[in-house]
C-alpha cells in the first residue's frame, strides 16, 4: 500500500480532509495512502461517519483535500481548477450514489444520456449509448419511465448505467446498496460483478459486507484512517460445500 | 378563542421564520397598494383645491364672454343681451366687462400667444385672482396665472415682452374664473391663438394691444342668489344668435380642470390594476416557494393531529396578515405622495392642499390587499391541506410527472436547454406565474410607449413650441408606475429565479457530479427562466397596444415603431437573464457533497 | 486449516447443519412412496449449490437406518434390464415422528460462546494477539461469505435454492457485525 504501483490508476499520498476550525475540526479523512490499480474492485468499509464518503467524494473531485495529493491516471487533480474538475468528472468518473441521484425529471434514458450529452457527444451518439447501456443492465423496457416509476434496484442500475455512460476509467460507488431491500441488492451485486470481470476500475464504499465480500481488496477505515487491508478470494465452490453439514 | 390564539402564534412563526420573503411579501404588496390608493385619491383631487380657489378668489358662478372677430370692428360692449344679463333675476352682482386682447409673448427665446385681460388695479368684487408670489398688476407690469408661468418658467422680476413692449412679471396667480392652462381660452375659443396663455394687464395696457384684425373681447362674471343654478342659468340665456355672449357655469370650469388631471388618474387606475396583478404573480410565487419549503412542515403538523383546514387557516392567516400591514403601508405611502403627483390639481391654488382618503378608498385598498392575498395563497393552501400526510413528511408530492409531449420536445435540445425545460416543466404553475410577471412588465412598457408614441410631443401655443402640461404629467406618472412595476418584476425575477435555483439544487448538484460545469448550470437555470419569458414578452406588445387603444380614448390608433417594440422585448429578457445570473451563480457555487449528502440527512 | 478433520471443522464453524436427514426423508416421503434417487433429486433442488455437502452415499444409509427402526417400509419394484430399486413408504409410527418433528422448535444455538471464549483466553494467557485471531476469522467467514455471495447471484430471482443462501448470507453478515465489534473490543484493550 505503501509503494506507488506503476499501474494504479488512482494514487493518494498524505490525503486529509478536515472540517471546521480549531477545537470542533473533524478530521473526516486522515493522513491516508491508497493506490488502486487498475481493474480492480475496492471496497472500503467502515461505521458510519468513517469518513469513507468523504474519501470517495476527494477521489472523484466533488471535494478538495485539507492536504496530500491525489493522482488520476498519474496527474494530480488535487489542485486543478473547478472547470477542469468537472471535465475529470464528466470523462473520467462514474459515480453512484446510496440515494441512486437520478434527476427525477428525466427518463430513464436521458438521466443515462446526461453525462453524454454533457461531454459534447452528439444526441444520436447518446441515445446509442444510453440504450446499449440499459439493455445490459436489462432495463430496455424501462427506457422511458421516470425514477418515480422505478423500483430502487433498477433506480440504482439506472445509476450505474449512468455512471458507465462515459466509459469512465473509475467508477466510483458511495454505499450503493444502502437504500435497497435483499433481492434489489443482488440485482446490483451482479452488475457489479460484471464490471469487475470486465476489468473496470471500480471503488465502492459501503458497510453492507456482502458487497465487500465481492470485492477484490477490502481496506476497512475507521475514524479517518485506515486500519485492516484484506485481499479477498471471491470465494471458492469447496468454501460453498463447508457452508453446511448433512448429518444423520 | 385558544384556536384563533394558535393560529395567530403558528402564523407569526412563520412569517419570523423566513424574514426575507415576509418583507419581500410586504414590499411588494405595499407598492401596489400605494399605487393604488394614489389612483383613487387622485379622483377628488382637483375637485377640492377648485372649490378653495373659487372660495378665495371670490369665483364667479357665471362667465359671460363677448368675442369680436376681426371683422367685428369697433367696440360692441354695449350690446343690449350683453349688459341686459346683469340685471336678469338671480343675479345678485357683476364684476366687468374686463377687456381682453391677444398680444404675443416673449420670454427669453420662446414666443407665446397670450390672452390678455385687462383689470383695474383694485381688488375686484368678484374673481379677485389670488397671488401666489408678487403683487397684483401695476402700470408696466403683468401677472400671469400659475399654470402658464410653469410652463413657461416664468417668476416673479422676470422681464418679458408683449408685442415687443417690455413688461415686468409683477405676481404668479390663480384664479377660478378660468380653466388652468393649456384650457385657458375655453370660454373665449383661444381668440386667434390655440391654446394661449392668461395674463392680467392694466384695463389700458389691454386696449392698447388691440388691432383691427385683432380686435378687443370682453369677459364679464356673474355671482348668482343660487350658485347651484347656474346650469339652468347658462341654458336659460345661451343663444345661437350672432353676437349674443357665450355663457359658462363655475362646473364647466371645474369639469374642465378635472379632464387635465383625468388621464393621470387613468394612468394611475390601469397602472395599479396592472401592479394588482403583478403582486398576485408576486404573492403567489412567494407562497408557493415557501410551500415547496414547508411540505414536510405540513406533514409534521398533520402527522401531530393538525386538521387540513388547521394547516390552511394558518397559511391564509399569514398571508392576509401580511397584505394588511401591506395595504396600510401603502395607504400611507400614496396619502404622502399624492400631492407630488397632483400637479393640476396643486397649481389651481397657492398651497396645494392635503389630499384627503375617503373611507370608501380605504376599504377599497384594503380589500384588493385582501383579494390579492386570497388568490395567491388559496390554491397552495387547499393543496397542501391535501396532501397526504404520508407523502407529505416523505416530501414526494414534490415528483415530476410524465409529459409525453415535453419529453419529444426536449429530446432535441441541447444539454442545458433539455435541463432547463424540464425545470420548468417541474412546476408549471410557477413557470406561468413568472410568464404572468413578465407579460405585465412588457405590457406596461408597450404601453408607456405607445402613449408616448402617441402624444403629440409639444403644444404650440400659437407661436413657440411650449411642453405641454398635461403630457409631462402623464408622462410623469407613467415614467412613476413604469418604474415601480419594473422594480417589482425585477424582484419577481430574482425571487422566481432563486426558488427555481432552490428547487433545482439536487438537480444541479447531481449534474455537476456528472461533469457539468458552473456556466452549464447556471445557463439551464436561465434557459428556465427565459423560456416562459419569450411568449409572454412578444404577447406583451399586442397587449400593451390593446390596453391603451381600449383605455385611451386616443383620437388617432398610432404603434410605437417596430424597433422599439423589439427593443423593449429584447431589455426584458436581458434583464431576465441578468437577474437569473445572480442566484444561478450562487446555486452553482454550493459545495456538491453538501448537497448531496444533505438530500440524505 | 484448509483440510480440517470433520470433527474440528464442526467445532470451528458455527453451524448450519442439517442434523435431521431422517425426519427429511421422512417427510418428503409422507407426500408419495419414492426411489432412493427421487429422494435425493428432490433434496438436491431444494438444497442447490448447497446440496454437493449431501454426499450420495448419506441418503441410503439413511434410509437402511430409517427401515430398521420400523419408520418406513421398502417394496422391492422388479426392472427388466437391471437391479430391482426399493420403493420406500412412511409407515404410521414414521408419520407420529413426523409430526413430532413438524411441532418442534429448536434452532441452532446463536451464541458465538466458544470462539469468544478463545479471544478471552487468548488475551488473558497471552496465547496469541486477539485482534489477530479475529482478522483470521473474519478473513475466512468473508470468503464464506463471497462464495455463498456468489452462489446467490448465480440464482434466479424466487428460486428455492436462492432463499437458503440468503439465510446463510445474512447469518454471515451478523456474524462479521460481531467480528467487527470483536476487533474495536479487542484493539481497544490492545491499546
Amino acid at each position: 500500500m505503501s509503494s506507488a504501483t506503476v499501474g494504479s490508476i488512482l494514487r493518494c499520498r498524505s490525503l486529509s480532509r478536515e472540517y471546521g476550525a480549531g477545537d470542533a475540526t473533524v478530521h473526516a479523512v486522515c493522513d491516508v495512502d491508497l493506490d488502486v490499480p487498475v481493474g480492480e474492485t475496492l471496497a472500503v468499509m467502515g461505521p458510519s461517519g468513517c469518513g469513507k464518503s468523504t474519501l470517495l467524494h476527494l477521489l472523484g473531485g466533488l471535494e478538495r483535500p485539507s492536504g496530500g495529493e491525489i493522482w488520476f491516471a498519474g496527474d494530480r487533480i488535487d489542485q486543478l481548477s473547478e472547470k477542469a474538475l468537472a471535465r475529470l468528472r464528466r470523462r473520467s468518473v462514474g459515480f453512484v450514489f446510496q440515494a441512486f441521484h437520478l434527476l427525477e425529471e428525466l427518463t430513464a434514458r436521458e438521466n443515462v444520456e446526461l453525462p453524454v450529452l454533457l461531454s459534447g457527444s452528439s444526441a444520436a451518439a447518446a441515445r446509442r449509448r444510453a440504450e446499449a447501456l440499459l439493455e445490459q443492465m436489462g432495463l430496455s423496457d424501462r427506457r422511458d419511465h421516470l425514477p418515480s416509476e422505478l423500483s430502487g434496484g433498477q433506480q440504482q442500475r439506472v445509476a450505474l448505467a449512468r455512471a458507465l455512460a462515459n466509459e469512465p476509467q473509475v467508477v466510483l460507488a458511495d454505499e450503493p446498496t444502502g437504500n435497497l431491500d435483499s433481492a434489489a441488492t443482488v440485482e446490483v451485486l451482479r452488475v457489479l460483478d460484471e464490471l469487475r470481470t470486465a476489468g473496470q476500475t471500480v471503488v465502492i464504499v459501503t458497510h453492507d459486507e456482502r458487497v465487500a465480500a465481492t470485492a477484490d481488496r477490502l481496506v476497512t477505515m475507521r475514524d479517518g484512517v485506515f486500519v485492516e487491508e484484506t485481499k479477498l478470494t471471491h470465494g471458492t465452490p469447496d468454501r460453498l460445500r463447508e457452508l453446511t453439514t448433512f448429518t444423520d | 378563542m385558544r384556536r384563533l390564539h394558535l393560529i395567530g402564534r403558528l402564523a407569526a412563526r412563520d412569517a419570523r421564520r423566513h424574514p426575507a420573503q415576509s418583507v419581500l411579501l410586504l414590499v411588494v404588496m405595499t407598492a401596489s397598494m400605494a399605487i393604488l390608493a394614489l389612483g383613487l385619491m387622485l379622483h377628488g383631487l382637483t375637485n377640492q383645491p377648485y372649490q378653495q380657489t373659487r372660495t378665495a378668489t371670490a369665483g364667479p358662478d357665471i362667465v359671460l364672454s363677448f368675442l369680436n372677430g376681426p371683422h367685428d370692428a369697433g367696440l360692441r360692449v354695449e350690446h343690449a343681451e350683453f349688459l341686459h344679463t346683469f340685471h336678469v333675476r338671480g343675479v345678485i352682482s357683476h364684476g366687468g366687462p374686463y377687456p381682453v386682447s391677444w398680444p404675443v409673448l416673449r420670454s427669453g427665446g420662446l414666443r407665446a400667444g397670450v390672452m390678455a385681460e385687462g383689470r383695474d388695479p383694485t381688488a375686484a368684487m368678484i374673481d379677485q385672482p389670488k397671488l401666489t408670489a408678487g403683487t397684483w398688476i401695476r402700470p408696466g407690469g403683468v401677472v400671469v396665472e400659475r399654470t402658464f408661468a410653469e410652463a413657461l418658467n416664468l417668476a416673479v422680476g422676470d422681464e418679458i415682452t408683449l408685442n415687443h413692449r417690455s413688461f415686468h412679471v409683477d405676481g404668479i396667480a390663480v384664479t377660478a374664473a378660468d380653466a388652468a392652462y393649456p384650457n385657458a381660452d375655453f370660454a373665449t375659443f383661444g381668440g386667434p391663438f390655440a391654446h394661449p396663455g392668461l395674463i392680467w394687464v392694466t384695463r389700458t395696457t389691454a386696449q392698447s394691444f388691440a388691432t383691427r384684425p385683432m380686435p378687443l373681447s370682453y369677459l364679464a362674471y356673474l355671482k348668482l342668489a343660487h350658485p347651484g343654478n347656474a346650469s339652468a342659468f347658462k341654458s336659460a340665456h345661451t343663444s345661437t344668435d350672432k353676437g349674443a355672449p357665450g355663457v359658462w357655469t363655475w362646473q364647466d370650469i371645474e369639469t374642465v380642470d378635472g379632464r387635465l388631471i383625468r388621464n393621470e388618474r387613468l394612468a394611475l387606475l390601469v397602472g395599479s390594476w396592472l401592479l394588482a396583478l403583478l403582486a398576485v404573480a408576486s404573492v403567489a410565487v412567494l407562497v408557493a416557494g415557501r410551500l415547496a419549503d414547508q411540505t414536510r412542515r405540513v406533514g409534521i403538523l398533520k402527522a401531530i393531529g393538525g386538521t387540513p383546514r388547521l394547516i390552511a387557516v394558518v397559511l391564509l392567516a399569514e398571508h392576509l396578515g401580511l397584505a394588511l400591514i401591506g395595504a396600510a403601508a401603502g395607504l400611507a405611502v400614496g396619502w404622502s405622495t399624492a400631492p407630488l403627483l397632483g400637479t393640476a390639481g396643486a397649481a389651481l391654488i397657492g398651497t396645494a392642499s392635503t389630499p384627503t382618503i375617503s373611507v370608501s378608498d380605504v376599504a377599497i385598498v384594503i380589500a384588493v390587499a385582501l383579494l390579492v392575498a386570497l388568490a395567491a395563497t388559496l390554491v397552495p393552501a387547499i393543496r397542501s391541506a391535501r396532501t397526504s400526510t404520508v407523502d407529505a413528511l416523505a416530501d414526494s408530492s414534490r415528483r415530476p410527472k410524465r409529459r409525453p409531449i415535453l419529453l419529444a420536445i426536449s429530446r432535441r435540445l441541447p444539454v442545458t436547454m433539455l435541463l432547463g425545460l424540464r425545470l420548468v416543466a417541474r412546476r408549471p404553475r410557477r413557470a406561468l406565474l413568472s410568464a404572468t410577471s413578465v407579460l405585465i412588465t412588457t405590457t406596461t412598457l408597450v404601453a408607456a410607449l405607445t402613449v408616448k408614441a402617441h402624444q403629440p410631443q409639444q403644444l404650440n401655443p400659437g407661436l413657440s413650441s411650449l411642453p405641454d402640461p398635461r403630457t409631462a404629467a402623464i408622462n410623469e406618472v407613467l415614467g412613476a408606475i413604469t418604474l415601480v412595476l419594473v422594480i417589482l418584476a425585477a424582484i419577481n425575477a430574482v425571487f422566481i429565479a432563486s426558488t427555481t435555483a432552490a428547487d433545482a439544487r439536487r438537480a444541479l448538484a447531481i449534474a455537476r457530479a456528472l461533469g457539468a460545469t458552473r456556466s452549464q448550470i447556471s445557463a439551464s437555470i436561465i434557459a428556465a427562466e427565459l423560456l416562459p419569458a419569450l411568449p409572454a414578452s412578444i404577447l406583451g406588445i399586442p397587449a400593451g397596444i390593446a390596453l391603451v387603444h381600449a383605455v385611451g380614448h386616443g383620437t388617432r390608433q398610432t404603434t410605437p415603431p417596430t424597433l422599439w417594440l423589439l427593443g423593449a422585448v429584447a431589455c426584458t429578457l436581458i434583464a431576465i437573464a441578468v437577474l437569473t445570473l445572480i442566484p444561478a451563480r450562487l446555486s452553482a457555487r454550493r459545495p456538491i457533497a453538501g448537497v448531496l449528502q444533505a438530500e440524505l440527512a | 486449516m484448509r483440510e480440517p478433520t470433520l470433527s474440528l471443522k464442526q467445532e470451528l464453524q458455527p453451524g448450519y447443519q442439517l442434523r435431521v436427514v431422517q425426519e427429511v426423508l421422512l417427510a418428503l416421503l409422507a407426500a408419495e412412496a419414492s426411489y432412493g434417487y427421487q429422494l435425493r433429486g428432490r433434496l438436491q433442488l431444494a438444497l442447490g449449490p448447497l446440496a454437493d455437502a449431501l454426499n450420495a452415499g448419506q441418503v441410503y444409509v439413511t434410509l437402511g437406518r430409517l427401515e430398521k427402526a420400523g419408520l418406513i417400509e421398502s417394496e422391492r419394484v422388479g426392472q427388466s434390464d437391471r437391479p430391482d430399486r426399493k420403493v420406500f413408504r412412511l409407515t404410521a409410527s414414521g408419520r407420529e415422528r413426523l409430526g413430532e418433528w413438524l411441532e418442534d422448535t429448536s434452532w441452532p444455538k446463536p451464541a458465538p460462546a466458544e470462539f469468544h471464549l478463545k479471544l478471552v483466553a487468548a488475551a488473558a494467557a497471552g496465547l496469541a494477539d486477539p485482534v489477530r485471531l479475529v482478522d483470521a476469522q473474519r478473513h475466512a467467514l468473508f470468503d464464506s461469505l463471497a462464495s455463498a455471495q456468489r452462489a446467490a447471484m448465480a440464482e434466479p430471482a424466487d428460486s428455492v435454492p436462492g432463499l437458503l443462501l440468503e439465510g446463510v448470507v445474512l447469518r454471515l453478515q451478523a456474524d462479521l457485525r460481531w467480528l467487527e465489534a470483536c476487533a474495536r473490543y479487542w484493539s481497544g484493550v490492545r491499546r
